[in-house]
């Protein structure tokens, strides 16, 4: 076999050359592009709400002119630190990052607001945790309501609607549980119905007999649960496997459509929850034709952390498309302004804090979409 | 009547355990290597239940469904082949390393194993079918959950078999004497790599049968695994490291701390006395119950 022409190897060594010079500076040529990162969990234990949380943000951006990329945090800070700093910091030359979608775990959050200082980004995320608004910074906006919101809406349709006056709490021993059971017993306690029982869950046990049969020893007449899907599933079938025949109202795990798609309907019967946001459940044609929409581009359901999510990007492309060209625009607009979302009216309470209202919804025992029974609008009085 | 009603189900919950344990024994003795990929072959087992179910459903007539138990041999064969991949690709290559290398090699082949699940049937909690039905049966004054019963028989058949062959058979004489010496057992002519990808097959698809049982009663997620390698882990520590019998009774005695012991204190205070007991057992039988001094391994 002859060798290759010199003159063949030479174009191809200066081919590479060219190659390589081009990939280090291309990006430095390319106009400005105005990008919203997506840092989001979409691995670990808390993929299922995260991928929600993405599904969301890319309803949104898709279209919008604004260019995003997807980025998995996973559950460890780090990784959510290392995401944002690779999203903000490095090879992006000529790119305007405007915000970025932060992840919704509470731990990563409180690791990432620092770096949102120091970098002068605004974060818009979902993240329940109550301290993320607590840190003063300018840079957190968070637009699923927190435990004080939803808490509140909680605690009052057990007590002022169904009469319940000697509550039974169940919780995750989480972050996120304990956080919600403080506001829990702050809010019934205030309202003249103090826990008889609290008892809290580690994620991984499976048998509730033990906790239901505490509860009902206890002489309880509502069972308030806060716990994440899967626990929340297991509550309820145990509660019905057993005959505990007193009304049930969970928290916002509840109003995943695949939390409802692990129990029969006629488990659900009765059934309780409270949410920011139960899109399945509206009637109204902008809704329906987000879930339309939504179910088209992701094959599933969309959960109130999508709408959230949602409508928290939908704000910042607002303000893009009325001239804040900034990250430091996008803060000033988010902080200021007021924003009509498919899911409620946004504003911020100063620290951040956008949403402030709630839903109850029920299960009617015929099939696995709740009925929005209730609304509490307002809770916290900013609007 | 709630106390039988919660030994019922600490004894169907220990039984689904102790076929989690056993499995994780049975790798340790062919291997003395810790497969921490285990805990995800029991998520595996409950997802191939899913998938499974999925792929039958379409060939019945609508609105029949699909038992569980008829499940129950795909299970065991899907994940015995994921076992063998275990040992192909994360023990066999590494195995005349150092301990440490196969920690990590499995721990990676489980992450694989989780995000793989994750993208291939998302992160929300699934339901496996029924083995037999669903709802509750009423014995005896107590209100059982029609899988209880199944779970406990299922659960002793399978171990039931398995020390059959064990101790019955030249299979399981074989299997016992490369646990005791492997050195010897090579120069005596038995093949030490088909009794290592058998104990990984074996101990896979007892992980997958576990899988399962678990996954109708109490759901299955992609991230379930960690907590599911660390009840193995103290059940084989209790029980006695290499002991068939021990991981039993180790499943067992979890069983009764999660659901016994939580109902007249708190499940947190539950959690802290098990793993109290568990330095407990340590201080008295370093070995475990029926560990290592007694040489009764597999």
């Amino acid at each position: 076999m002859s060798p290759l022409p010199r003159i063949f190897v030479t174009t191809l060594a200066v081919m590479a050359v060219i190659a390589v010079v081009g990939l280090i500076y291309f990006p430095r040529l390319l106009p400005d592009t105005t990008r919203i990162p997506v840092l989001v969990p979409i691995t670990g234990f808390l993929s299922l709400e995260g991928t929600s949380q993405r599904n969301g943000a890319e309803l949104a951006l898709r279209d919008s002119g604004v260019a995003f990329d997807v980025d998995d945090t996973g559950t460890a800070p780090e990784t959510a630190v290392n995401a944002f700093e690779r999203a903000l910091a490095s090879g992006r030359d000529g790119e305007n990052v405007i915000a970025v979608v932060a992840p919704m775990l509470g731990t990563q959050m409180l690791a990432l607001v620092p770096l949102a200082d120091e970098f002068d980004v605004p974060m818009v995320t979902v993240s329940g945790t109550a301290r993320i608004t607590e840190l003063g910074s300018p840079n957190v906006f968070r637009f699923f309501p927190g435990d004080v919101v939803v808490k509140a809406a909680h605690a009052r349709y057990a007590v002022e609607e169904l009469g319940a006056k000697r509550p039974a709490v169940i919780f995750q021993t989480t972050a996120y549980g304990q956080s919600g059971r403080a506001e829990l017993d702050r809010n019934l306690t205030a309202l003249g119905a103090p826990p008889v029982f609290a008892e809290g869950l580690d994620v991984t046990v499976k048998d509730m007999l033990p906790v239901l049969s505490k509860a009902q020893d206890s002489g309880a007449d509502a069972l308030l649960l806060h716990l994440h899907a899967g626990p929340t599933a297991l509550v309820i079938r145990q509660a019905r496997t057993m005959g505990l025949d007193i009304p049930i109202i969970a928290g916002s795990a509840m109003h995943q459509p695949e939390t409802a798609a692990l129990l029969e309907p006629r488990e659900l019967d009765g059934v309780c929850a409270e949410s920011g946001a139960s899109p399945i459940s509206e009637s109204d044609p902008a809704m329906r034709a987000f879930v339309e929409q939504y179910r088209d581009a992701f094959d599933r359901e969309p959960d109130a952390f999508a709408l959230a999510q949602y409508d928290g990007v939908q704000m910042v492309l607002r303000a893009f498309e009325l001239g804040a060209r900034t990250a430091a625009n996008v803060r000033d607009w988010l902080s200021t302004q007021k924003h009509e979302g498919l899911a409620m009216t946004y504003a911020s309470d100063g620290k951040g804090n956008m949403a402030h209202s709630a839903v109850i919804l029920c299960y009617a025992g015929d099939s696995r979409v709740p009925a929005i029974v209730k609304r509490y609008e307002n809770l916290t009085g900013v609007l | 009547m709630l106390g039988a009603q919660l030994a019922l189900n600490a004894v169907a919950l220990g039984a689904a355990y102790a076929l989690v344990a056993i499995g994780f024994v049975l790798v340790l003795n062919a291997t003395t290597a810790v497969n921490f990929a285990h805990g995800e072959s029991v998520v595996a087992g409950g997802f191939a239940a899913v998938a499974l179910t999925g792929a039958l459903v379409t060939l019945l007539p609508a609105g029949n469904a699909i038992p569980g138990i008829v499940l129950l041999p795909g299970v065991l064969a899907l994940t015995a082949l994921l076992g063998l991949a275990i040992a192909a690709l994360a023990y066999l290559p590494i195995r005349n390393r150092p301990p440490v290398s196969v920690f990590v090699t499995t721990i990676a082949f489980g992450i694989i194993v989780t995000n793989g699940l994750n993208a291939a049937f998302g992160a929300a909690p699934r339901a496996a079918p029924a083995l037999l039905g669903t709802g509750t049966i009423e014995f005896l004054g107590l209100t059982a959950s029609r899988q209880s019963l199944p779970i406990i028989a299922t659960a002793a058949l399978l171990i039931g078999a398995l020390a059959f062959v064990l101790q019955r058979t030249q299979l399981g004489r074989q299997f016992r004497a490369c646990a005791q010496d492997p050195e010897m057992a090579r120069a005596l002519g038995i093949r030490l790599t088909r009794i290592t990808l058998l104990a990984f097959a074996l101990g896979t698809a007892f992980a997958g049968a576990a899988g399962l049982l678990l996954a109708h009663q109490f759901f299955v997620t992609p991230s379930d695994g960690a907590g599911l390698i660390l009840k193995a882990y103290i059940a084989v520590v209790i029980g006695g490291w290499g002991s068939l019998r021990g991981a039993t009774i180790g499943a067992m005695l979890i069983a009764f701390f999660e659901v016994g012991v939580a109902s007249f204190s708190s499940q947190p205070l539950a959690e802290g006395l098990l793993y109290v007991a568990v330095l407990l057992v340590l201080l008295i039988r370093p070995d475990g119950i029926f560990g290592e001094p007694q040489r009764v391994r597999a």
